[in-house]
């Protein structure tokens, strides 16, 4: 069958042009990262070297700030992470089980702020936070970012919960249990995969935020990785580009594990939040 | 209504209420505070706040940059969104056949997607560079000759266009896939005994059945694009002479500059056109459907 034959030439060159096109930036940034100097390619003299020296700077040079940028990120995406998760559980309990006016109101309320754009906000919320004393604080990236993630996390667990047949959590009404212990006992033990799910999104959501961090850090003390790498300055003037490509490749290698490990669920949560309306 | 549902109703308020308060405290507030500064003449080191009205907004609908800024931007939107759906739409339809290594492609294609934007910005920053970047070396070794691609507006646009393109291509990817799946692989059957060709089965059956899904995905990602700041903050900084220059990017500078009228009024303009296609989204989503 010629057309059969024509089909498969056309998916193999397709899928070996979509592996490249998909790999070769984050290849880069991992070639950079381990060259002794990042314009090799420019100059006839000067060559590809292997060499470890940019990690080793980011690690150890306290002026650098890396370490302190990653751990801000880290511990602020968590923070955010448990909080969006727990809140927008309960929110998405109450409107997938209980009958209250406006119910229907709550899932295109919140879905209508996931549209704001975030410059919308920040000339009240930065004097605001300025106001508060927050600068350069986890809580000034911590409760914007609660806000900030909290439609993506309800979307997706009012997808799932919504799919869970009423009757589990009714019989454990009828047994004499609370609805916080029917969404304890009955609901969440059966959303272990949607609660993963919006858990990942959220905390690479949190982690990769930009514009907010920006603006309410100055220094190491709570400024995040993204920012940390965007104004990624050198001490002699010039673009440290290994360094920063090194920051950029410890930074980025944990969110593709963590992607890669846990696919189905970020495929599952990036559908779901979507798709819905299907 | 009886005493048990008004219960009830107290308790899902109640459960609602932390979720609420986190969105009404730190988002709607200050979007409606943003507003009132908008209406301010309220610069940095200035101590008096008059209100102006609209003369903020006046000045700025007279001025070409806002024009410009918000021509960039959709032309942005535009050019980007459909290289994306062009792009995930391929993408999805190789996923969606039986191949050796589909699994692995299916992690592959995710790999943009869970690299920090920030990050893919800096990246392509040093391939665009003009002396040792990756695709001056390759348009030179092919004979090309380099590109100034920061140095012109038009390359510029587009060194911008394609970073923003390789990154968010793969969440169109996953979100065509699904609607992929979802097609009954007997209607594709069907065709094939009446006799259809590949393509004419694409654009007969495969295309109007995933219309729903690229109409969503569509929109979802105009307004995503609508909104854009990192990646050109990064890539460009809205230059060369503000030619990439989106409308939040213009808002942000504003703020930098300490005119928080200035900037507060282009924000809400930013919002207003973002809130314009998120009212097609909504009617063209039919959100509530699957709760009735």
């Amino acid at each position: 069958m010629n057309e059969k034959k024509l089909k498969r030439t056309l998916l193999i060159i397709g899928a070996i042009v979509m592996a490249f096109v998909c790999l070769f930036p984050f290849a880069w940034m991992i070639i950079i990262s381990l060259t002794k100097n990042a314009t090799f390619l420019g100059s006839p003299y000067v060559h590809f070297e292997l060499t470890l020296n940019n990690y080793r700077t980011v690690v150890s040079d306290p002026t650098l700030h890396f370490l302190a940028y990653f751990k801000n990120s880290v511990i602020i995406a968590t923070m955010v992470t448990l909080v969006t998760v727990s809140i927008s559980a309960m929110g998405a309990y109450a409107v997938s089980r209980i009958r209250f006016r406006g119910r229907l109101m709550v899932p295109i309320f919140v879905l209508g702020v996931s549209m704001f754009p975030q410059i919308s906000l920040v000339g009240y919320l930065f004097k605001f936070i300025e106001k508060l004393g927050w600068i350069n604080t986890y809580k000034a990236l911590f409760f914007p970012y609660v806000a900030w993630t909290m439609p993506l996390a309800l979307w997706i667990l009012l997808s799932y919960f919504s799919q869970l047949p009423k009757d589990l959590d009714e019989a454990a009404l009828m047994d004499g249990a609370s609805r916080i212990q029917a969404l304890y006992k009955v609901v969440l033990p059966l959303s272990a995969p949607a609660l993963f799910s919006t858990a990942l999104l959220v905390f690479i959501a949190a982690f990769n935020e930009f514009m907010f961090a920006l603006l309410f850090t100055t220094d190491y003390r709570a400024r995040t990785v993204p920012v940390g790498i965007a104004l990624f300055q050198g001490v002699h003037g010039e673009v440290p580009w290994g360094n920063i490509m090194a920051a950029s490749t410890i930074s980025t290698i944990p969110l593709v594990v963590l992607a890669l490990i846990f696919q189905r669920y970020v495929v599952s949560g990036l559908t779901a939040g979507a798709l819905k309306g299907e | 209504m009886g005493k048990i549902e008004y219960r009830e109703e107290k308790f899902a308020y109640g459960m609602l209420s932390p979720m609420l308060l986190f969105v009404i405290a730190f988002i709607i507030i200050p979007v409606l505070g943003t507003l009132w500064i908008s209406l301010h003449r309220d610069v940095t080191f200035i101590p008096t706040h008059p209100f102006v009205g609209l003369r903020n907004y006046a000045m700025i609908l007279r001025q070409g940059e806002f024009w410009r800024a918000l021509l960039v931007t959709v032309s942005f939107s535009l050019v980007s969104v459909t290289l994306e759906t062009l792009i995930g739409l391929t993408f999805a339809l190789i996923l969606n056949e039986e191949i050796r290594g589909r699994g692995i492609m299916r992690a592959i294609v995710l790999i943009p997607w869970a690299v920090p934007t920030i990050i893919s910005a800096r990246t392509w920053q040093v391939m665009y560079n003009y002396s040792y970047g990756l695709f001056n070396w390759v348009l030179e070794h092919v004979g090309l000759g380099a590109v100034n691609w920061f140095g012109t507006p038009l390359s510029a646009f587009f060194a911008v266009v394609f970073a923003d393109v390789w990154k968010t291509a793969p969440f169109m990817t996953l979100l065509l896939l699904a609607g992929l799946q979802a097609i009954p692989s007997d209607t594709y059957e069907a065709a094939i005994i009446d006799g259809a060709g590949m393509f004419q089965r694409f654009w007969h059956v495969t295309l109007p059945l995933l219309k729903p899904v690229l109409i969503v995905a569509i929109t979802l990602r105009t307004i995503d694009a609508l909104r854009v700041f990192d990646i050109i903050y990064v890539l460009t900084g809205g230059g060369p002479g503000g030619a990439t220059t989106s409308i939040s990017l213009l808002a942000f500078n504003y703020y930098n500059l300490g005119d928080y009228g200035m900037g507060s009024a282009i924000s809400i303009l930013t919002f207003l056109t973002v809130l314009s296609f998120t009212v097609v989204y909504l009617k063209v989503g039919r959100f509530q459907e699957g709760l009735k």
